[in-house]
């Protein structure tokens, strides 16, 4: 029996478009748009004016408060403006737009080659990283936990359809996330790591098995099912412990790093590099070339897709993954430190939301990794029932998308979990 | 380049299954039943039982059409009532029999109540309990299998003269609780259907190829079905004299199977967790061998169907999931009063 977490969904995987394409190097266009709301918290606070010179790397964004991070530049060239745009989250961020010079000067932190504690903490604050599996914490927060941690869980699941960049990080760069684990060990201070990868990538663990000489990393085949790459559903698959209601994976004693992240952080240290670029997949049936890219931030997403080539037939465009990414209208906004995929969706490949009526079948319940009632709270928030809605644990739904995924009368269930929390949250309800 | 896409709250992909498939899948597994029927029985039955799902779509098209909503006849779901409402009906009924009933079962019990997925009571068993209660006599006259040994003419037959009524198996059984003990069944011919009953009740053996078509396509949860045919066999045995001579029987006899499989499993009127559902078939169990046993009539399957659907509220108002991770909330233990 191959461990993993009760309930979830089989899903198409789709991976095999972009699963054995190599990383190819992004050429970048005339400008970039970088945004300073790339984080989950505060945007940071703009450190450069127009018309100021930038190197690769060069600070031009300051935290501002604990929960932000720092933001660099991707290229190297002159500020031309600091402008209003919406991010791909619809929320509206300044963008510091730089004019590339095409030299790529450099202007990275010291590399580090026997770090301390205090200067991994450090270089994680200073380069800005925050969790790249698409929630975009900043990950300095994490490395700094309130309570006694007792083993790190490394996230090599990528669980969501289509993406591959995860995958190929850890066949292509595996010493790399290795020497990475070693530097969360180390921030930490903690011996065990678990690290979880999916069973429909024997390789990347044979690769990992391989090149690792850490006796204290135990590596953990798990059952290919979403959502198996999800925090609290990665624990429960390999340390068989559930994380408390409402509560965070460290009441238990353990920290889940992805491992994008594990390797930004050995680009930091080792490298000197602050986090300017990312692996992104760009996949899907309306994409004439479909590939693994390594981009820098602020890149434009047109530019990415004319370098490509768009199909006339995409009839939906989503950044991140097909069951928790976000859809975009239109190509204008741009790459930041969360987008691990750009999908360019054909008509066959989406699901339309034609809701019919609920027929009461009980597949969303029994797809529910947190074993809530979607179809009640739906039913609830739809008759303006907010008490019922958080009655029925809305509070405790991650939205992972299991229920809309399974539901034959394809109700938005998600959309409607969505706006429960957040009436709750507006009613200043306390979470059932 | 194309400036326009779909926005939408994720998820972006998902299952190819609708209600429409879940229907249809309903309906053929359902065609195996009405096959064995339409030769045990004659031409005659089939006409029954298309008479019944005309019916339920004459009845869900004209709801919406007085009440000026759009059409959900394409959805299937008034076909499948109509099919097992038909099927629950007797071969011999006057023909205007099925007609009432499928436009009873959907317009009353199904629509009134706000149409698909809101109906709080099986159309079909509603229907059925309504009309024998309307026509106590057509409905239970029962006739016996045809008999081809004498080439095929009797299979049209059914339209124009009236066949020999003639007792079920239940009778049997119902007849003989006091005294326990029964030799006078075949066993096999009730797994064949070689017995007097329901259009589509008789014949077991395509019900149980219906039920595993419906288990492995994932449209029935097996544990409803298996759940209420455990409970009917183990209150065989305690409820009769002799109990195991009476398992078997009790289970290949009337509407025990075709319920367990079509008719409790329906979605919208049994609960909607697991354990709940495991509850409901339970007391469903005990509905219909208290009937069969202790009530007046000697069948129970379809007042059984209708009095579980009553309870479900109930069950999911008391099962319900605790969530991922719940912790229970401690109970503040009373401070003892100093001495």
């Amino acid at each position: 029996m191959i461990p993993t977490f009760k309930h979830g969904v089989k899903t198409k995987g789709r991976k095999k478009d972009t699963e054995n394409m190599t990383f190819e190097e992004y050429p970048v266009g005339d400008f970039v748009y970088i945004p300073l709301l790339q984080h989950i918290g505060k945007p940071a606070i703009p450190l450069v004016e127009v018309g100021a010179k930038v190197k690769c790397g060069t600070k031009i964004g300051e935290a501002d408060g604990f929960i932000s991070a720092n933001i660099h530049s991707s290229i190297s060239g002159e500020v031309t403006g600091i402008v209003d745009m919406p991010c791909a989250t619809g929320l509206p961020s300044p963008h510091v737009v730089i004019k590339n010079d095409y030299k790529y000067e450099t202007d990275f932190l010291d590399p580090i080659q026997k770090p301390t504690k205090a200067e991994i903490l450090d270089r994680c604050k200073e380069a800005g990283i925050v969790g790249m599996g698409g929630a975009t914490f900043p990950t300095i927060v994490k490395l700094m936990p309130k309570t006694e941690v007792k083993a790190l869980i490394i996230n090599g699941c990528e669980c969501e359809p289509y993406i591959t960049v995860d995958y190929r990080l850890m066949l292509e760069k595996a010493a790399e996330v290795l020497k990475g684990i070693e530097l969360v060990k180390c921030a930490l201070g903690v011996n065990k790591v678990y690290f979880g990868i999916e069973s429909n990538k024997p390789d990347a663990i044979d690769k990992l098995r391989e090149v690792n000489t850490d006796g204290e990393i135990e590596f953990c085949k798990l059952k290919t099912k979403y959502p198996q790459g999800g925090e609290k559903q990665l624990i429960s698959a390999i340390t068989r412990e559930r994380v408390p209601k409402g509560g965070l994976p460290s009441d238990l004693g353990y920290v889940v790093f992805n491992v994008s992240t594990v390797y930004a952080l050995y680009e930091a240290v080792y490298l000197g590099q602050p986090l300017i670029s990312r692996y992104m997949t760009v996949s899907g049936n309306g994409i004439k070339r479909a590939a693994n890219l390594h981009v820098r931030i602020g890149v434009q997403l047109a530019d990415v897709v004319e370098y490509l080539g768009l199909k006339e037939d995409v009839v939906k465009v989503v950044l991140g993954g097909p069951m928790m990414g976000i859809s975009l209208h239109n190509f204008k906004s741009t790459t930041t430190k969360g987008s691990s995929s750009l999908l360019l969706l054909t008509e066959k490949e989406i699901r339309e939301i034609e809701p019919t009526p609920c027929i009461n079948c009980g597949r969303c319940a029994k797809a529910c990794p947190m074993f809530l009632l979607p179809m009640v709270t739906d039913r609830a928030i739809l008759n303006g029932d907010v008490e019922g809605a958080n009655k029925s644990y809305a509070m405790s739904c991650i939205e992972c998308g299991c229920c809309a995924y399974v539901c034959p009368a394809r109700r938005p269930l998600v959309q409607s979990q969505r706006l429960a929390k957040k009436l709750i949250r507006k009613n200043k309800l306390t979470p059932a | 380049m194309k400036t326009k896409f779909l926005v939408s709250s994720s998820p972006h992909i998902g299952s190819n299954l609708t209600t429409k498939k879940i229907m249809l899948h309903v309906i053929i597994a359902l065609g195996f039943p009405v096959i064995a029927s339409t030769v045990i029985f004659g031409l005659y039955s089939l006409f029954i039982v298309l008479l019944a799902v005309g019916a339920s779509v004459l009845g869900e098209t004209l709801y919406n059409l007085i009440r000026k909503r759009p059409n959900t006849v394409p959805d299937l779901s008034a076909v499948v009532t109509g099919l097992i409402l038909g099927m629950n009906l007797p071969p011999t009924v006057p023909f205007y029999v099925p007609i009432v009933g499928g436009i009873f079962a959907i317009m009353v019990v199904k629509m009134l109540f706000g149409g698909l997925g809101q109906n709080f009571a099986n159309p079909a068993a509603t229907a059925r309990i309504f009309l024998s209660l309307a026509w106590p006599v057509q409905m239970t006259k029962f006739m016996n299998p045809l008999n081809y040994s004498n080439g095929a003419k009797d299979f049209v037959a059914g339209f124009t003269k009236t066949y020999v009524t003639s007792a079920t198996p239940l009778v049997a059984i119902k007849d003989s609780i006091e005294v326990g003990g029964i030799s006078s069944l075949n066993l096999l011919d009730m797994f064949l259907g070689r017995i007097g009953g329901s259009i589509g009740e008789v014949c077991s053996l395509t019900i149980i190829i219906a039920a595993v078509y419906l288990i492995v396509t994932k449209v029935i949860d097996w544990k409803i079905l298996v759940t209420y045919v455990v409970t009917c066999a183990v209150l065989a045995l305690a409820f009769y004299k002799d109990g195991y001579l009476y398992v078997l029987p009790t289970i290949l006899s009337g509407g025990i199977l075709f319920a367990g499989v079509f008719m409790l499993t329906d979605y919208t009127t049994s609960p909607r967790t697991e354990l709940g559902r495991i509850i409901f078939a339970v007391f469903a169990g005990l509905f219909t061998m208290i009937v069969r046993r202790f009530g007046g009539m000697p069948e129970g399957a379809c007042y059984s169907v209708l009095l579980a659907n009553l309870i479900v509220p109930f069950i999911d108002k008391i099962v319900k999931p605790k969530p991922f991770g719940y912790v229970k909330p401690k109970k503040e233990r009373k401070k003892k009063a100093n001495v």
